[in-house]
C-alpha cells in the first residue's frame, strides 16, 4: 500500500516535469512603457492560448538605450533573451555584434511566411546589404500636428497648414502672442528637442547624412551633412529661435513638447506619428480642433520623404534550436495583420503590413481617424531613395548627441549656423572612424 | 599559532567581497583604458594610452573637468554654510521647532531622480511654479533648464536642496553636544553673536565639517548623476555635463567602453589626489575636542 502511493507519486513527478519540460520557454525584451506594457502582456497571452506549448516571458526593460545595455550584458553574461526590440539606430551594432540570427534566414527557411505583403518603406530601412536582419515592429516618422482653433484666432486659414520652412517662420510669427511685458504667452511651434528632426528634415530634402550613400552600399567613413540642406535646418531652426516662435524643450523630451501643444501654449507641434492616438484625445479633452499635415521643407528644396523610426524584432542566438523556433513562431505571430492592426490601434505606430492597411481601409477606419490617414500617407508618398531610406551608422546614438549639442551651441549664440554645423560634421566624423576602427 | 590564523580567517569574507566586488573591477578597467572594445565585446584591441590622449584633446570632455569642478565647488560651499545657519536655527528653543526640522528634513528621503522631476515641474518655463510667481511679481520669463547659464544653476540649486538636510542632521548633532557652559561664559563675557559663532561654535564644528565637506564632495562628484539626467540631460551645449555624466554617455548611450574607462580612471585619480591633499593639508586644521 505505501508501496503504491510512493510509486504513485514519483510517477506523477515525472509525468508533471516532463510537462513542464515539454513546454518551450522564451524571453521577450521589449522598451515600450506605460500603458503598452500592458498591451504586450496581453497580446503574449493571446499567443500563448494559441501555443500553449510555447511559454513567452514578456518583460519591460526600460528605454531604448537600457534595453541595449542589459541585452549586451546578458550576451556577455551567456543568458541572453530569445527575443528583443532594438530601436532603429541599434541596427548596425547589432550586426556588427554578430549575435542574432538575422530574420532573412529564419524566413527564407519558412515557406509559409511571405515578406512581400510587408511595406517597401519598412522593408528598405531594416534590409542591410540586401539582407533583413530584424522584423520591423513599431514604426512611425514625424508629422505637423496643429491647432485648428488657435489658427482660426490668428486670422490664418484653419485648412491651409505650412508646408514649407517659409511658411512655418511666417505663420510661426502671426501665432506668436505676447504680453505688456514682452513674454511670450504663446508661441508658434515646438518640437522635442532631439537630432531625429535635423534627420528627417534633411531625408525630406533627399539629402544623405553619411557617405557610401547613407551607409547603405558600405560602412560609412565619414559625415557629410554640412550641406546646402543641412545648413537650411540649422538657420530655420536659428531664426525660429531667435524671434521666439519656438520654445525649445529640454533634450529629448517628448513629453514636455506634448504638453505645450495640448496645452494650447503652441500652435503647432512636430513629433511622431505614434502620438496620433494621445493628440486626438487630448484634443478633444482641452477642446481644440486639430489638424495634421506633411514634414515642411524649405520652398526651394528637392523632394524627397521621410525615414522609418522606431524599433525592430531581433532574435538571438546561442540557443537551443527548439527555442529560436518558438521564438521566430512568436515573431511571425507579432507580424500578422490583427496583431498589427491592434498594435496601431492602441499606439498609432502604424501597420507594417500591407494587407493590415487595406484591412483598416476597406472597414473604414481611416474615414473616422484621418490623422492616422495623414501619417500613412506620408509614408507612402515618400521617394525611396537611400537618403530617405535612412542613414546605417554604427556609431548613431553618438552623432545624435553631437547634433544636438551644435543646436544648442549654436542657439546660445556661441556659434553661427555655419560654424555649429561643420563643427558637429567633423565631430561624427570622428565617431565614426572610431567605431570604424574597432571593425577594420 | 592559531592564535595568528584566527583573525585573517576572519577577514576572508570581508576581502572576499571586497576583492570581489571593488578591487577587481577596478582592475579591470584599469585595464580596460588601454583598449578599445566592440559595444558587444567580440573584440578588443591595445591601443595604449591613445584613449588618454584622446580624452585631453577633445575640448567637449576637457570642458566637463570645468564644469565638475565649478559645480562641485559652488554646490559644496553654499550647502555647507546653509546647513549650518539652519542647523543654528533649528537649535533654537522656539515653538514647534520639530516640526521645521521634519520639513527640513525631508528632501533627504526622496530620491535624487524624483527630486530632479519634482525640480524639472517647478523650473518649467510655461506651467512650472517658479515662472508663474516670477511672471506675476517681477514680470520675469526665465528658460530654467534650457539657456545658460541658469540651466546650470538650477543644478546646483536643486544639488544643495536635495544634499542639505543630511548635513544639517550632522550639524545639529553637532551643535547639541557644543556644552552650554562654553556657550554661557562666552556670552557673560560679552562675546557677539559673530564671535560666538566665529571663535567657538565654527572650531568645535570642525571635525563635523570635514567630514560633511569630503562627503558632499564624493556625492557631487558621482552621485549627481540621476539629477542632472532627469533636469538637463548635461545642455544646454554641454553646461551642465559633468565628469560624471561624461562616462555615463560614454559608456552606455554610445558603448564606448575603452573611453569610459579611462575616463573612470581619470575620475579616480583626480578623487584620489583631492582626497589625500585634503587629508593632508586640511585636517591639521580640524580641532578635535
Amino acid at each position: 500500500m505505501k508501496r503504491s502511493v510512493v510509486f504513485f507519486l514519483v510517477l506523477l513527478l515525472v509525468v508533471f516535469s516532463a510537462v513542464g519540460f515539454g513546454k518551450v520557454k522564451i524571453q521577450f525584451w521589449h522598451a515600450m512603457g506605460g500603458w503598452r506594457i500592458e498591451l504586450l502582456n496581453s497580446m503574449a497571452q493571446e499567443f500563448m492560448k494559441l501555443h500553449p506549448d510555447i511559454e513567452v516571458e514578456v518583460q519591460y526593460t526600460g528605454s531604448y538605450r537600457d534595453t541595449l545595455n542589459k541585452l549586451i550584458a546578458a550576451v556577455q553574461a551567456g543568458e541572453a533573451p530569445h527575443v528583443v526590440q532594438i530601436y532603429d539606430i541599434g541596427t548596425q551594432v547589432m550586426i556588427d555584434g554578430g549575435i542574432a540570427v538575422p530574420m532573412q534566414d529564419l524566413i527564407d527557411s519558412d515557406p509559409t511566411f511571405d515578406i512581400g505583403v510587408f511595406m517597401p518603406q519598412v522593408l528598405n530601412y531594416y534590409r542591410v546589404n540586401g539582407k533583413l536582419y530584424s522584423m520591423p515592429f513599431n514604426s512611425s516618422n514625424p508629422i505637423l500636428y496643429y491647432n485648428k482653433t488657435l489658427f482660426k484666432e490668428a486670422g490664418l486659414d484653419p485648412n491651409d497648414p505650412p508646408q514649407t520652412f517659409e511658411e512655418v517662420i511666417e505663420m510661426g510669427r502671426k501665432l506668436v502672442k505676447r504680453d505688456a511685458q514682452g513674454n511670450i504667452v504663446q508661441a508658434g511651434i515646438t518640437w522635442p528637442f532631439h537630432s531625429w528632426f535635423f534627420e528627417q528634415f534633411m531625408a525630406n530634402q533627399n539629402a544623405p547624412l553619411v557617405d557610401n550613400n547613407n551607409g547603405r552600399t558600405g560602412r560609412p567613413t565619414k559625415a557629410i551633412f554640412n550641406s546646402p540642406e543641412g545648413l537650411k535646418i540649422f538657420k530655420f531652426w536659428n531664426t525660429l529661435t531667435k524671434e521666439g516662435i519656438i520654445i525649445n524643450t529640454k533634450k529629448e523630451d517628448w513629453t514636455g513638447a506634448r504638453q505645450l501643444f495640448l496645452s494650447q501654449k503652441v500652435a503647432m507641434l512636430i513629433s511622431s506619428t505614434s502620438d496620433v492616438k494621445l493628440m486626438e484625445d487630448g484634443a478633444k479633452e482641452n477642446g481644440f480642433e486639430l489638424g495634421t499635415a506633411f514634414l515642411p521643407r524649405p520652398a526651394d528644396a528637392e523632394s524627397g520623404g521621410v525615414v522609418i523610426g522606431g524599433g525592430s524584432l531581433w532574435i538571438i542566438g546561442g540557443h537551443p534550436k527548439k527555442e529560436i523556433d518558438a521564438a521566430w513562431e512568436f515573431v511571425k505571430w507579432m507580424a500578422l495583420p490583427d496583431q498589427q492592426i491592434t498594435w496601431h490601434q492602441n499606439t498609432g505606430y502604424f501597420p507594417v503590413r500591407k494587407d493590415a492597411v487595406s484591412k483598416l481601409l476597406f472597414s473604414g477606419y481611416y474615414a473616422e481617424h484621418p490623422h492616422h490617414l495623414t501619417a500613412l500617407l506620408q509614408l507612402l508618398l515618400s521617394k525611396q531613395t537611400y537618403s530617405t531610406n535612412g542613414a546605417i551608422i554604427g556609431a548613431f546614438p553618438e552623432i545624435r548627441e553631437i547634433i544636438e549639442t551644435a543646436v544648442e551651441k549654436m542657439i546660445a549664440g556661441e556659434m553661427t549656423p555655419e560654424e555649429a554645423l561643420a563643427w558637429a560634421e567633423k565631430e561624427s566624423t570622428k565617431a565614426i572612424q572610431e567605431y570604424n576602427e574597432l571593425y577594420e | 599559532m592559531s592564535r595568528k590564523i584566527a583573525p585573517y580567517l576572519l577577514l576572508i569574507p570581508t576581502f572576499l567581497v571586497i576583492g570581489l566586488f571593488i578591487y577587481w573591477p577596478a582592475v579591470y578597467s584599469f585595464n580596460l583604458s588601454f583598449h578599445r572594445r566592440t559595444p558587444f565585446g567580440n573584440r578588443m584591441i591595445f591601443v595604449g594610452w591613445k584613449n588618454f590622449i584622446r580624452l585631453f584633446e577633445w575640448s567637449e570632455y576637457t570642458n566637463t573637468v570645468v564644469v565638475t569642478v565649478s559645480y562641485v565647488a559652488l554646490s559644496v560651499s553654499i550647502t555647507v554654510i546653509l546647513s549650518l545657519l539652519l542647523a543654528m536655527l533649528l537649535n533654537q528653543k522656539i515653538p514647534g521647532v520639530r516640526l521645521y526640522r521634519t520639513f527640513i528634513f525631508a528632501p533627504y528621503a526622496i530620491s535624487p531622480a524624483i527630486a530632479g522631476v519634482l525640480w524639472s515641474f517647478l523650473l518649467n518655463p510655461v506651467v512650472g511654479h517658479v515662472n508663474y510667481f516670477l511672471t506675476k511679481t517681477f514680470g520675469l520669463q526665465v528658460e530654467w533648464l534650457t539657456t545658460k547659464p541658469y540651466a546650470f544653476y538650477s543644478i546646483v540649486f536643486a544639488t544643495v536642496w536635495k544634499m542639505m538636510p543630511f548635513d544639517v542632521i550632522f550639524y545639529l548633532a553637532g551643535l547639541q553636544s557644543i556644552p552650554d557652559e562654553l556657550l554661557e561664559s562666552s556670552i557673560i563675557d560679552g562675546a557677539s553673536l559673530w564671535k560666538r559663532i566665529r571663535h567657538i561654535i565654527v572650531p568645535l564644528l570642525s571635525p563635523i565639517t570635514f567630514y560633511l565637506v569630503i562627503m558632499n564632495i564624493i556625492t557631487t562628484m558621482f552621485a549627481a548623476f540621476a539629477i542632472i539626467d532627469v533636469m538637463t540631460k548635461g545642455g544646454p551645449a554641454n553646461s551642465t555635463t559633468t565628469m560624471i555624466y561624461r562616462l555615463y554617455l560614454d559608456a552606455f548611450a554610445f558603448q564606448k567602453t575603452g573611453i569610459a574607462a579611462a575616463e573612470s580612471v581619470v575620475l579616480f585619480l583626480i578623487m584620489s589626489v583631492v582626497t589625500i591633499f585634503y587629508f593632508l593639508l586640511v585636517e591639521k586644521r580640524v580641532h578635535y575636542q
